[in-house]
């Protein structure tokens, strides 16, 4: 599904970002990527999606080279991506209802679809009971779950998040967890970039740990660190 | 497109208009102002033609003829000036006829006892009151005219006078189009600066630049629409009075009947148009980088 080679990332200035990854992340994975702060998750999570452009080396999505997609595919690799993001980023004057429905009316979905849809996932993430709601009117996890529910609307093949649970409090967090862990056993790939040990050591998953912008682990089944 | 899509792009439109609602007026009365001042000139001018292509139907060319030509001579320098181009009427005047004439507007007394002192003369008239002087020139050249008179100076200088009227209305206008421009992309900028949460969420879910741009598009155009309207309300009632003022105290004066800017109107609206497109499109490539 996902492969990356050679691939490097210098910022403008310098900085060195991601060194040289080698990677292949196959369809219906879970993948935890996991590293300190400035190691390079979050660089690596916007190549993905192409927010940015490696500075060498090539990245496949579904056996195309995204680095030649032209400007105007861009918007259709990204609909095939879910991003979920550690600040929500929900439009703060919209219902529940309407920061859905909002995705697709982007991609131009029909009333009627849309009408079908987005309760179904407001199910999924069990937020039915605050449809009307506004973002302000809810709690950080439930908002994380608004920002699943969005990612997931469009049916995306795989599912990105960064930080997903970096605002939220441990049991929150692992609710987030689950959700992730029950939309990847209902068929999504799920790529996560975090560095909450605890969650990661108990979900059991194949775990990439970055150290200063390189791969130093891949691991099945992984711990957040193997350091003892 | 979906009729859904459409609806969004106007509902975004609209909501930022009302949300910018003083940077919005601006815009629109920038652009009001600029097609004023464009119609203004634009009146005067075709006015002014309309008026000058009446005292200029008046404007004649007078040839006096040598006193030695003969009948024959007369004759034929009648068709041959006839044959000009542009020349739409050619009319003798003998010596006897031009004195009677002169005597009807001096009065009979003060010529008595005198020998006639005019010549015979023709007076010819022209297609389009712009060539007078160049036929005026190819008259002089035939052989047997003594003289050629016509309203020298005063035709030139009255076109003259209606080139610079145009040639200053357009360059105001375009200075006011540029100053529209400028403050239309300064009200979509602003639009683009609050949305931008909402802009950086829609490029990530994977909308199409086509569908990030419209809705500030349509701000610019609507903005660009209710200008001119507003431009066109203005020039149209003053016109109005304008017309009619004329008419009942200068009656001798006819001005353009405003049925004939029917078509302005909506060229009018064109430019505003134009005007809000351009400046939505300035911003839009500057700030939103899509
Ligand atoms: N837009 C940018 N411009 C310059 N340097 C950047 C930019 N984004 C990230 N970096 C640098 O790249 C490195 C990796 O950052 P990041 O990918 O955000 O790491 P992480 O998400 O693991 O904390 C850091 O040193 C950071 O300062
Ligand atoms: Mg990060």
């Amino acid at each position: 599904m996902i492969e990356l080679f050679g691939v490097t990332k210098m910022y403008p200035g310098g900085q060195v970002a991601l060194k040289d990854i080698n990677l292949r992340i196959s369809k219906g994975e879970f993948v935890f990527i996991v590293g300190p702060s400035g190691a390079g998750k979050s660089t690596l999570v916007k190549l993905l999606f192409r927010e940015e452009l490696p500075t060498r080396g090539q990245i496949f999505f579904s056996g195309r080279n995204i680095n030649r997609l032209r400007h105007r595919e861009v918007p259709y690799l990204r609909r095939r991506i879910g991003i979920v993001f550690q600040d929500f980023r929900l439009l703060p004057e919209k219902t529940v209802y309407e920061n859905i429905s909002f995705a697709m009316e982007v991609i131009e979905a029909s009333s009627r679809e849309i009408r079908k849809r987005v309760p179904q996932v407001l199910d999924r993430v069990g937020l039915s009971h605050k449809v009307k709601a506004k973002p302000s009117e809810l709690s950080g996890g439930e908002q994380q779950r608004v920002a699943l529910a969005r990612a997931l609307v469009n049916n995306p093949d795989i599912l990105i998040a960064d930080e997903p649970t970096g605002n939220l409090d441990p049991d929150t967090s692992w609710d987030i967890m689950t959700q992730l862990d029950d939309i990847n056993k209902r068929g999504t790939t799920v790529v996560v970039a975090s560095h909450a040990r605890e969650l990661i050591d108990c979900m059991k998953k194949r775990v990439i740990q970055l150290e200063k912008g390189s791969l130093v682990r891949d691991e099945e089944r992984g711990v957040y660190s193997n350091e003892t | 497109m979906r009729l859904r899509t459409i609806k969004y792009f106007f509902r975004e439109s609209f909501t930022s208009l009302v949300r910018n609602r003083w940077m919005s007026l601006a815009s629109v009365g920038a652009v009001a102002s600029a097609l004023i001042i464009l119609g203004s000139f634009l009146l005067l001018s075709v006015n002014f033609d309309y008026i000058l292509k009446d005292v200029e139907s008046q404007v004649e060319i007078t040839a006096y003829l040598e006193d030695s030509l003969d009948k024959n001579g007369i004759s034929r320098l009648n068709n041959h000036l006839t044959a000009i181009i542009g020349v739409k009427e050619v009319n003798f005047i003998s010596k006897k006829a031009a004195i009677e004439e002169f005597k009807e507007q001096v009065g009979k007394e003060l010529l008595e006892g005198i020998d006639n002192p005019l010549p015979n003369s023709f007076r010819i008239k022209v297609n389009d009151p712009h060539e007078v002087a160049v036929v005026a020139e190819k008259v002089e050249k035939f052989a047997g005219i003594d003289e050629v008179k016509y309203g020298k100076g005063v035709v030139e200088k009255l076109f003259k006078i209606i080139h610079w009227v145009r040639l200053i209305g357009l360059a105001i206008m375009i200075v006011f189009a540029a100053v529209s421009v400028f403050i239309i992309s300064n009200t979509i900028r602003l639009t683009v600066f609050a949305r931008r949460r909402e802009i950086n969420i829609m490029k990530y879910i994977g909308a199409t630049d086509w569908f990030v741009r419209w809705p500030f598009l349509i701000e610019g155009i609507v903005l660009g629409l209710i200008g001119s309207s507003i431009a066109i309300g203005v020039l149209g009632i003053a016109y109005n009075y304008l017309y009619i003022t004329v008419k009942l105290n200068l009656p001798m004066i006819s001005l353009v009947p405003k049925e004939q800017f029917y078509d302005y109107a909506l060229g009018f609206l064109g430019i505003g148009m134009l005007i809000g497109a351009f400046g939505s499109s300035f911003s839009i490539k500057r700030f939103l980088n899509v």
